[in-house]
């Protein structure tokens, strides 16, 4: 088995990894429990970030708009000692460290590269201060015990959780006869309901009109956060039966009775284990890991493990793995930035993140260049994780992630930014020859391609190695 | 002869000159033209960009937004005092105005209202192409997309091979790209690899630059490739920042402040275009206009109808073009918004014909599901 199933299925061999007997074993062994988180430093839970955000949002809507408004200057002033004091400009990085720290550090990588799909899956994007507060915590919190249960369960707390309803207006949406929406005259949104069809369970594949989104729409009615002149948009996620759409539903020619709450979970049962769902999936799945247009070999055997487990995700992500096991020489799958990025901070054990002594925030200055670091090169580089610019999320193919500047970007880091990230005792040109040694059979071609530059440990000189290495084909793809 | 002599000259070929007479038609096509989009998000007022002048309505419900020192276009209509360049522009009729118009959505969400903005399309997130991408691909205009922006737009998206310039903050030594090259192989390596040749096929100037934080340095650059008769056909800027909820204020509110942006931009694309300018169309595109009414903190809200700024030298004339549907309570979008009485996308599929010569009811049926857009290319564009 060639070495980039290390990078393929996780993030390659550290410095301390030594190639493992069986790769196959030591990866789906790393599936049955969730590791804990490693970061030394703060973890915030994702309440306490949600009243974060609402003294935030609170602060600067319902107090310093009105006290300034006559005066931009003034008002800016007071927004971004607001910013300081709430760790709006924070948590995003200290989220982006706790992340960072675990897939550099996880004894479980293939655990982590799941999760790291599943966050994407159930992508949050940028919108509000959803980046700021609480996409971080949604992914520990929603996501990641979720990675040991059934794919059902994964998605009934998803659809119920702040964060998702949040992003997604649910809390936005009326029953057009329920009480509140014959009173206010209001009507449904039908956000949540189409991106919960379209991009959390059977896709478009499964043919359903727009009465069937309208329907859903319905039975969605009342899941919102509980609004209050305090806490405006920031409560806790309720069912509130006075903005439930009366009377029975029909979703994909399947009645649901009028019942309220219950309604929910029943179509989500449906949804989630519908044949069409489940080959969406698992194209999916095999497309992260395999290759950008799996075939039905590939994807096969993942929908039987799925049918056979009855959506068990430990049993899905052993499949999968399986499938990439067995394909790994026969297929090429391009990463994007991000996994790159962590990639390369394993393998070359670069100093990212920042240590957690470095990441402690005293919420009176603003956070300073060092501990934003990281989120900056992640922006840089045109993948800052809990910013993507729609609720699919980030692309998982190659062709949206190759322009002349994103490529550019690689280049750019590699060779400016990557230098000053390497520890001082690892600046010798025998060092990168040992880790590209522990990671690709190809290392001595790639050697000579940095060979010329074998003398020099200035930055300038490892700027010049790196630049090379980090953007072969070998460490772009697998 | 249609052409003047001074037109002829800036096709720039003295053979063809030499040679005589050639019908307007034949020459206009051998032209490059431009087209150029500014994505404004987060909501641009139209009201306060384009102010309709002597609104008595207006100025009770807007009482801190008013702006004294109007610059003059007509008897109805001034301009923003930070649109400077356009008011320069109208003087040659290369500036102009489409007013009270967005694209059909009335949701007042930024999120799915900037989808549609570039997608075209009604529900948000549906489609996954933006419209101009679709009109290039239509047209079989390939590889002439330039994004001054990091990510592909999605407005662009839908065509092959487009180019984005969006530079570092250090210089990269492009050289390293030589040394790993001829490594990219096979196949699966393709992608990657004509990539780097439109990298390595840059011009200087693109390959040295830095530092993206300076829009003037970028649009520097763009005007610079779209001078090139080979080069760009289609640049697409993104400018945020519009979501002014408070402080909004006059002349020198935070919304000024970004319509100065705006004013830099195009201000920038006009001195360096030089006679390019002439084959020129910019346009600016944003998911809605705001409330009439001021808020508590002296900003305004989401709302409806909003205003599409112009320039360039493919404008028919000086304009506020418009059907007004007047800022009484009952004329008003939900008693609250300016409404909509043209579809914004009717203005930019005619935009299309134009620059990318192709016949808009074809553009319409390819771009937008055949939609009911009407063509106003004889109205705003020179044909």
């Amino acid at each position: 088995m060639s070495l980039n199933f290390y990078r393929r299925v996780a993030f390659g061999l550290s410095p301390h990894e030594k190639p493992y007997k069986d790769p196959l074993n030591w990866a789906t062994n790393q599936l049955d429990a969730i590791p804990d988180f490693l970061w030394p430093g703060t973890i915030p839970t994702e309440k306490e970030l949600r009243k974060k955000y609402g003294e935030w949002v609170y602060g600067d809507r319902e107090v310093l708009r009105k006290k300034f408004k006559n005066d931009k200057y003034a008002y800016r002033k007071a927004k971004d000692e607001l910013r300081i004091k709430t760790g709006e400009r924070y948590f995003e990085l200290n989220e982006h460290a706790i992340r960072h720290f675990q897939t550099k550090y996880s004894k479980q990588p293939v655990f982590e590269r799941f999760w790291l799909f599943w966050g994407n899956h159930f992508a949050i994007s940028e919108k509000d201060f959803l980046a700021e507060f609480s996409t971080g915590p949604y992914q520990r919190e929603i996501i990641r015990p979720n990675m040991v249960k059934t794919f059902e369960e994964m998605v009934q707390s998803v659809t119920t959780s702040w964060c998702m309803i949040h992003h997604l207006d649910n809390s936005e949406s009326f029953g057009p006869n329920s009480k509140k929406g014959m009173e206010w005259r209001e009507t449904i949104n039908e956000n949540h309901a189409r991106e919960l069809l379209e991009l959390h369970t059977v896709s478009p594949n499964a043919g359903y009109t727009q009465e069937d989104v309208i329907q859903l729409a319905y039975i969605m009615t009342g899941w919102a956060h509980k609004w209050d002149r305090k806490n405006l948009e920031t409560g806790d996620i309720w069912f509130d039966q006075e903005m439930h759409q009366k009377g029975d539903k029909i979703v994909l020619r399947i009645k649901y009775k009028n019942d309220g709450k219950r309604e929910l979970a029943k179509v989500i049962h449906d949804l989630a284990t519908h044949p069409i769902c489940i080959k969406f999936v698992s194209t999916k799945l095999c497309r992260h890991f395999i290759t950008d247009e799996p075939t039905e070999e590939m994807i096969n055997p993942v929908i039987e493990a799925w049918n056979k487990s009855n959506g068990s995700l430990i049993e899905i992500h052993k499949a999968v793995i399986q499938q990439a096991y067995k394909y790994n020489e026969i297929t090429h799958k391009f990463h994007p930035p991000e996994i790159w990025l962590m990639q390369l901070s394993r393998m070359f054990d670069l100093n990212v993140p920042l240590s957690f002594e470095k990441m402690n925030y005293s919420f009176k200055l603003k956070p300073n260049n060092r501990q934003r670091q990281l989120s900056w090169i992640l922006r840089e580089i045109g993948h800052s994780p809990y910013r993507a610019k729609q609720p699919n999320g980030w692309s998982d193919l190659e062709v949206d992630w190759v322009s002349p500047e994103l490529l550019l970007r690689r280049f750019w880091f590699a060779s400016v930014e990557l230098p000053m990230l390497v520890k001082s005792e690892n600046r010798s040109h025998d060092f990168i020859l040992s880790c590209l040694k522990n990671n690709f059979e190809d290392h001595k071609n790639m050697a000579s391609l940095i060979h010329q530059f074998r003398f020099g440990t200035s930055d300038k000189d490892l700027g010049r190695k790196y630049g090379v290495i980090c953007n072969l084909p070998e460490i772009l793809k697998v | 002869m249609n052409c003047t002599r001074r037109n002829f000259l800036i096709g720039g070929s003295t053979t063809l000159f030499l040679s005589g007479y050639f019908p307007k038609i034949s020459f206009a096509s051998m032209q490059k033209k431009n087209l150029i989009i500014i994505s404004l998000r987060g909501g641009m007022d139209g009201l306060t960009a384009v102010p309709v002048i002597g609104d008595k309505r207006l100025k009770k419900l807007r009482k801190k937004l008013i702006l004294e020192d109007v610059l003059n276009l007509n008897s109805d209509f001034g301009l923003h005092p930070k649109l400077e360049i356009f008011h320069k522009l109208w003087q040659k009729n290369q500036a102009a105005f489409v007013h009270a118009t967005n694209i059909p959505y009335t949701g007042r969400s930024h999120f799915d209202g900037q989808n549609l903005m570039e997608t075209g399309a009604h529900i948000p997130y549906k489609e996954k192409t933006g419209w101009l991408g679709r009109g290039l691909l239509a047209s079989n205009i390939i590889g002439k997309g330039l994004a001054i922006s990091l990510p592909m737009p999605l407005l662009l998206r839908g065509v092959p091979q487009n180019n984005n310039f969006f530079p570092s903050p250090d210089f990269v030594e492009t050289k390293l790209i030589d040394q790993i090259y001829n490594e990219f192989k096979g196949e699966h390596n393709e992608l990657i690899k004509s990539t780097l040749d439109t990298i390595r096929q840059r011009p200087l100037s693109m390959q040295i630059a830095t530092d993206s934080d300076d829009r003037k340095k970028l649009a520097l650059e763009a005007a610079k490739q779209l001078k090139d008769q080979s080069g760009p056909r289609v640049a697409v800027f993104d400018l945020d920042g519009f979501d002014t909820h408070a402080a909004q204020g006059g002349v020198d509110g935070a919304h000024a402040d970004e319509l100065e942006e705006v004013n830099k931009i195009v201000t920038i694309l006009h001195e360096n275009l030089g006679q390019a300018f002439d084959n020129t169309l910019i346009l600016t595109l944003t998911e809605f206009g705001r409330t009439i009414k001021q808020n508590g903190g002296y900003g305004t809200e989401h709302g409806y109808g909003s205003a599409i700024l112009m320039a360039g030298g493919l404008l028919k004339k000086s304009q506020v073009y418009t059907d007004w549907p007047g800022l009484k309570k009952k004329e008003l979008f939900e008693g609250r918004d300016l409404n909509s009485t043209i579809d914004s996308r009717a203005v930019y599929n005619s935009a299309m014909s134009i620059c990318f010569n192709q016949d808009p009811d074809f553009l319409r049926k390819e771009v937008f599901w055949g939609d009911h857009l009407p063509d106003l290319s004889q109205e705003l564009f020179k044909i």
